[in-house]
């Protein structure tokens, strides 16, 4: 346990520069963007009043006011999240290929360790939950924040509503996605990101262990399990669906995630003690 | 003692060990000699479970490779295990973190010996320099055995006095050594028992100071025998 604590704290370290570099960037970029839509909307306001000779009142009757929405569809907003995500996946990889190739070669000394191989692989995976945890987090402490500036640079009268963080979620798909507005569907979003984590995590110990015929087996791998984790859709008809309760059904998902996740987990097992080549 | 039985490797449908069988013990320094390809390297990796095998077995004290069999077997590869952009200083702390055998008077002694900063980065080092910071991080656990993979290898002649001399320590005295060099020169003084490799079969093994008592060869002379005939 001890070994697995200090492999999760190196890793977390191992990445900490690029992580805090993305936080830093979603930070610009976010509040940077609060302040040029909030600008160019009320500049956008006073163009077509000017041209139209609208009053305020007619301008909003006419046109509507601002909500933080407007700005949380933006390429601003919606750039560093998706940053983000493509980095974290990127790093599901890295986090693996860093320590096999290049002159340096880590890996053996990761696999050296006095400790259970399984630690490496739930340390990496930990990792990059405490990653993803990390960036929601933020992603949550900045959000009023953003929304009071937001607030702030928007004349009032051009103030549609005042958002809280709840409706600001909902307000947008991709926050609705990444930050589900129920803790149910945040642990059904993210336990089935961690069930892909998992299911790559093993693809990349196959093609480690068997290395070309490895990438087959770790292709097959994931195509197998994203097969078996939809089968229901393909096997149930329509019609046992439809008569199945939502608690019968998230039931049948939960069982065939769980048995993805375990089965991912000892086949990594197995394959990070008895297989792996370096 | 560290058993090799019936050791067989195959790369794909090459084989490459064909049942290697031999012993090293505590206090003894087996070299396992042979030409590029031969199997030595492969041999030290699965003895380390770094690299699967198809058949045979490999104890060390008895036990099967294992997570506590690494606090009894040092592995010191010819390529720097350690991140570049850690310093020495880095990297020794992190060996501190995992091995509850670490010995930091010891690591502090090799670093004296070889003249090393601790501020230098990994990615910093010469070649002679990483052969001794790899020798450093293997010697400095207190081990019962370690294996070292062409610790000459492409190393200054200065730097290759350094490491001879530290196999006539006391950092070595009653380890097990398995050493695989193709700088036999430097160490055939220091060697007890030889393994000679050939197509991934064991050719000779042979206890170098009887050799030269019963026979008068040095090691390069059976070397000269059995590979060149």
């Amino acid at each position: 346990m001890k070994s697995y604590i200090k492999l999760v704290n190196f890793e977390i370290n191992r990445f900490i520069k690029i992580y805090l570099t993305l936080l830093i960037i979603t930070l610009l970029s976010q509040f940077i963007g609060v302040i040029v839509i909030a600008k160019s909307k009320m500049d956008q306001a006073h163009e077509v009043m000017g041209e139209q000779n609208l009053s305020e009142q007619a301008y909003l009757h006419d046109y509507g006011g601002f909500t933080f929405a407007h700005f949380a569809s933006t390429l601003w907003f919606v750039g560093p999240i998706a940053l983000c995500i493509i980095a974290l996946l990127f790093y599901c990889l890295m986090i693996w290929y860093r320590d096999w190739f290049g002159k340096n070669t880590f890996a053996y000394r990761l696999l050296m360790l006095p400790t259970a191989r399984i630690s490496l692989y739930f340390s990496k995976a930990s990792a990059i939950l405490l990653f993803i945890i990390g960036l929601l987090a933020f992603q949550l402490i900045i959000l009023p924040l953003e929304n009071t500036l937001f607030e702030s640079l928007i004349q009032d009268n051009f103030l549609q509503t005042s958002m809280d963080v709840s409706s600001i979620l909902q307000s947008n798909v991709m926050l609705g996605i990444i930050l589900p507005p129920y803790f149910s569907d945040f642990l059904i979003s993210y336990g089935i990101g961690m069930m892909f984590v998992f299911v790559l995590f093993t693809s990349i110990l196959f093609e480690r262990s068997f290395r070309l015929k490895g990438i087959v087996f770790g292709i097959l791998y994931i195509i197998a399990a994203v097969l078996l984790y939809l089968s229901p859709l393909f096997i149930l008809s329509n019609e046992t669906y439809s008569v199945l309760y939502s608690e019968e059904i998230f039931a049948i998902f939960l069982v065939l995630g769980i048995l993805i996740t375990a089965a991912s987990i000892v086949i990594g097992n197995w394959l990070i003690s008895k297989r792996v080549l370096v | 003692m560290i058993e090799v039985n019936q050791l067989t490797k195959k790369f794909g449908r090459k084989k490459v060990l064909d049942g290697v069988s031999f012993t090293a013990n505590k206090g003894e320094i087996t070299c396992l000699i042979g030409i590029n390809g031969v199997g030595k390297t492969t041999t030290l990796k699965a003895i380390m479970g770094l690299t699967p095998i198809n058949k045979g077995s490999i104890l060390i004290d008895g036990e099967t490779i294992n997570k506590n069999t690494y606090e009894k077997v040092a592995f010191i590869p010819d390529a720097i295990t350690m991140l570049p952009q850690m310093t020495i200083k880095q990297a020794m702390q992190f060996m501190q973190d995992f091995y509850k055998k670490w010995n930091q008077e010891r690591a502090t002694e090799l670093l004296t010996f070889f003249k090393l900063d601790e501020k230098t980065r990994i990615s910093e080092l010469s070649k002679g320099n990483t052969a001794k910071i790899n020798l450093l991080m293997g010697l400095a656990i207190d081990v019962d055995y370690i294996l070292m993979d062409e610790p000459f290898s492409g190393i200054d002649i200065f730097s290759r006095e350094q490491i001879t001399e530290v196999f006539t320590s006391h950092l070595i005295e009653d380890r097990g050594v398995i050493i695989t060099t193709h700088e036999i020169n430097d160490i055939e003084h220091l060697i007890d028992k030889v393994i000679l490799l050939d197509n991934g079969i064991v050719l000779k093994e042979f206890n170098t100071e009887q050799m030269r008592q019963e026979e008068g060869k040095s090691v390069v002379d059976v070397m000269r025998e059995v590979y060149i005939g």
